[in-house]
């Protein structure tokens, strides 16, 4: 059960929107998400998948078969829709059984496969009500109950949780995960919540005006992003503009960075990134050169901002040329900060 | 403000309480209000024989233009809903501006030249009124299934129903038609509503023997006070019980609609 | 292509409606117009006929009088029901909404025993020593005509103008006393620039709904008043008649209501108010 997307293009009708040479592969018992800014094209590569639309050029490959044609309920695929779209006449398990129905499943087994699906999310005791006795979260279990319920070739999750309470949002990512593992099925997942793609995602795809800009796991999107808007898109970030002046050596809009410079000449123009929780602070007792193996950037400047988050604080300090954002768990002021060598990443130009 | 809308509302009701009062009144003639009373006139309606004919060609003609309504205006609101793209939408604007900008009246006029020719010599038939009453009440169905349908969200549900792996039938079997009955019941009522005390362009293209019961009752008009008014609220509560049912059944769906948002 | 359904399936379902509204709608109409523009002297007999100027005139007069006092009656009811709470509303709404679907000759009926020549109101003014004369006489003049129209018009504005007055911000008003206004000029300033769309539109609906209708007006005088409705009315009814100069009068009524209505939708459509019903 693999879903395959290859050199996919759509443009709408009479628009110049639309997704551009998207090749993509979600393997069996894997859960890849798509994130991007709202007009990105995300929503379209589940559009395609699902049968809503069909592609001006390239195929969409279900199990090496080409259902670029089909039309949806041909596609055995299972969709959770952003407002779940449960059918407000039916009673949950007859929205559960429905899929079953529509096969031509008897009465009786498809009534205890659907409460047993039910029971799989914890709804069963709710089984006779009507979908508007549910709170989101609810319907929510229910949504992906009957998107599962008659075994699909993959799972579509549509912006899932955006409908959902903050609070019940982490609950509810994790419910999914673990009905998707429990499953074993191949499954998209659309959403603008980078944290929420990273913390359930196997693979993430980062699109950008219809194209695909990065993909790879959680992991490798946050720490070496493709380029600025990956970094920026994904996780807090800082990023300054540079060149590089000589080998391990980039001069920037803040001063001078030591890192390295690999594969890059002197003149290079390249963006500097840094993760906020990598600038380490520095007490004033501290020497300039505190005995580190590795070479380290130090600047000094004042604080623009101080926001206490609990667990840690995020500053902005200012300096000459621009401003530094760190994240620290010390509770003392901060007046300069390092930068090791090996927390700096250079990234193109913009 | 409040003033106005109590003044208002005693505008509203104080035509149809001397419609009520005359009705039963023995008689009306130069006085504040009728005196005596009797069932005298509505017996006298009721044993009327052009006006039983009469009123048996409304109920008629009523139930034919509701089930019209259904079998045409139905599945062209839904093919409006479904295609609505930018000149698909302005037609349909288009439909439901037309009966306003061209008056009864002259489609009245347009029947007579149209439906007495040799080649389509229909004018005065029962069919053809039936016709008319369908014209004048489909951009009503139109405009209220096409907007009902976007409030429930119809695109979404079936969309969810073809992923399940519905087809088209099934889907119409199990979604659309279930989702959107009460608001069709709606529509059909006030429909019904419409058509009973449609005048304008029945009287004018109406057969003699086809006449329905608001062409017959203009009449009545011309005679006695307590006859005109009994007559006349037969006609009324006809149209109150269908328009207060399709208000009820309208709310159960809004109700439904509200449970489903 | 949409999901939902064919192309081929949708052209399907358009086609009997397509059919009818062809047949039945645009068949007619189009006879009508072809009537009046084949006779070229049509139009000169229609405008050398005194009594199609004095319809005219009553018309204009009929569909400026009764949307204007509709309008009013209906914007201070719309304010009220908008302060209802939302039961009482309902109950209200219903009750209002229940002459749309009058026949017009309900209404003319019900005005012949309220303001008829021994109509309830006259007799009770003559008591009080008017003239029995006058006041009967006033139902059957356009300007009473306007009065009786108005008791299905007002319905109309109400359902029209209600949605923008509720969904107008009410802080708003609050906000611009803050800010020094007195109460009628914060209507003035402040709401009445939001929901004046809505009026507009409501005024172009009602108004052309009174031109076109003649049922209650033959029901109330006959063809006693002067309203262009009426004179084509007699001019259709009468056998032997100049049917090209009816089909011109037909034309000119079209044009006042086709002019009347794309005015509202080009007002109406800037505010976003759309409501249509039909008329009488």
């Amino acid at each position: 059960m693999t879903l395959k997307y290859e050199n996919v293009s759509f443009t709408y009708p009479g628009a110049t929107t639309g997704i551009f040479d998207i090749s993509l592969e979600i393997g069996k018992g894997e859960l890849l998400a798509i994130i991007g800014a709202s007009g990105s094209g995300k929503s379209t590569i589940l559009k395609l998948l699902a049968g809503f639309v069909s592609p001006d050029r390239g195929r969409i490959v279900i199990d090496d078969k080409d259902v670029s044609a089909l039309s949806p309920e041909a596609r055995r695929l299972g969709v959770v829709f952003q407002n779940y779209a449960l059918f407000p006449h039916m009673r949950l398990w007859e929205n559960v059984a429905y899929p079953l129905k529509v096969r031509g499943v008897a009465k009786g087994e498809r009534q205890s496969r659907a409460l047993d699906m039910l029971g799989r999310v914890g709804m069963r005791n709710r089984a006779d009500d009507l979908p508007a006795a549910l709170s989101g979260g609810q319907q929510q279990r229910v949504a992906l109950a009957r998107a599962l319920v008659f075994d699909p070739q993959g799972l579509l999750l549509d912006e899932p949780l955006s409908a959902l309470d903050a609070s019940l949002r982490v609950e509810m990512r994790d419910e999914i995960l673990r009905v998707q593992r429990a499953s074993g099925i191949a499954t998209l997942l659309v959403t603008h919540d980078q944290e929420e793609a990273l913390s359930i995602a196997d693979k993430v795809a980062v699109m950008r005006d219809g194209r695909l800009v990065q993909i790879g796991t959680p992991r490798e999107l946050y720490e070496t992003p493709a380029n600025a808007y990956v970094a920026g898109f994904v996780g807090q970030s800082n990023l300054w503009q540079g060149k590089v002046r000589s080998h391990g050596v980039v001069e920037s809009e803040i001063g001078s960075f030591a890192c390295d410079t690999q594969g890059r000449s002197p003149g290079d123009a390249v963006t500097v990134f840094v993760r906020p929780e990598r600038v380490l602070p520095v007490a004033d007792s501290e020497p300039k050169s505190a005995g580190g193996e590795l070479p380290a950037s130090h600047f000094s400047g004042v604080v623009d901002a101080d926001r206490y988050l609990g667990p840690i604080r995020r500053i902005d300090l200012k300096v000459s040329g621009g401003l530094i954002r760190l994240e620290t768990h010390l509770r003392d002021a901060v007046t300069s900060v390092r930068i090791p060598a090996d927390a700096i990443r250079l990234l193109p130009a913009n | 403000m409040p003033i106005v809308a109590i003044a208002y509302f005693l505008f509203l009701f104080a035509p149809v309480l001397l419609l009520a009062l005359g009705s039963f009144g023995e008689s009306w003639s130069n006085t504040l209000l009728p005196t005596g009373f009797t069932w005298r006139w509505y017996e006298e309606v009721a044993a009327d024989p052009s006006f039983r004919r009469a009123f048996v060609t409304s109920l008629q003609i009523v139930g034919i233009t509701c089930v019209l309504n259904v079998l045409v205006g139905l599945p062209l609101a839904y093919a409006i809903q479904v295609g609505a793209k930018g000149g698909v939408r302005l037609a349909a604007r288009l439909v439901t501006l037309l009966p306003v900008a061209v008056p009864d009246l002259v489609l009245a006029f347009g029947f007579i030249l149209v439906f007495s020719s040799d080649q389509l010599p229909w004018l005065g038939s029962f069919w053809l009124l039936a016709a008319g009453h369908l014209v004048l009440t489909l951009p009503y169905t139109v405009t209220a299934l096409v907007a009902d349908m976007e409030q429930l969200r119809l695109d979404e549900y079936e969309h969810a129903a073809a992923t399940l792996g519905a087809s088209f039938f099934a889907r119409i079997r199990d979604i659309v038609f279930p989702l959107l009955g009460p608001s069709l019941v709606s529509s059909m009522l006030t429909v019904a509503a419409l058509s009973i005390g449609e005048f304008q362009l029945s009287n004018l293209i109406a057969g003699f023997l086809s006449r329905p019961y608001p062409v017959v009752l203009l009449q009545a008009f011309y005679g006695a006070t307590g006859f005109a008014c009994a007559a006349t609220i037969v006609l009324l509560l006809l149209a109150a019980i269908a328009s207060l049912a399709s208000s009820l059944t309208s709310r159960l769906s809004n109700n439904k609609k509200a449970a489903a948002a | 292509m949409s999901v939902r359904a064919s192309r081929k399936a949708l052209a399907a379902f358009a086609l009997p409606g397509c059919i009818t509204l062809g047949l039945f709608f645009l068949l007619p109409v189009g006879a009508v117009m072809s009537g009046a523009l084949t006779d070229g002297g049509a139009f000169v007999r229609l405008v050398n006929d005194p009594v199609f100027w004095n319809g005219l005139k009553g018309t204009l007069v009929l569909g400026t009088a009764a949307p204007l006092f509709s309008l009013i009656v209906g914007f201070c009811i719309a304010l009220t029901l908008a302060r209802l709470a939302p039961k009482a509303r309902t109950a209200a709404l219903i009750a209002i909404s229940l002459p749309l679907t009058f026949s017009g000759l309900i209404v003319a009926y019900g005005f012949i025993l309220l303001l008829g020549r021994a109509g309830f109101v006259t007799l009770l003014l003559a008591k009080l020593g008017f003239d029995p004369a006058v006041i009967g006489g006033f139902i059957f003049s356009p300007f009473g005509l306007g009065l009786a129209y108005s008791y299905y018009l007002v319905p109309r504005v109400v359902l029209i103008v209600l949605p923008a007055i509720s969904n107008f911000d009410r802080n708003q008003l609050i906000a611009a006393r803050s800010l020094g206004a007195g109460a009628g000029r914060a209507l003035i300033d402040v709401m009445l620039p939001q929901i004046a769309p809505s009026l507009v539109a409501a005024f172009c609906l009602t108004s052309a709904v009174a031109v076109g209708a003649y049922g209650t007006a033959l029901a109330l005088v006959g063809t006693q008043v002067n309203i262009l409705p009426l004179v084509l009315y007699s001019k259709i009814s009468e056998t032997g008649t100049d049917l090209p100069a009816a089909s011109a009068a037909s034309l000119v009524l079209i044009a006042i209501c086709v002019l009347i209505i794309s005015l509202g939708e080009a007002v109406g459509r800037k505010g976003g108010a759309s409501k249509v019903t039909r008329q009488n």
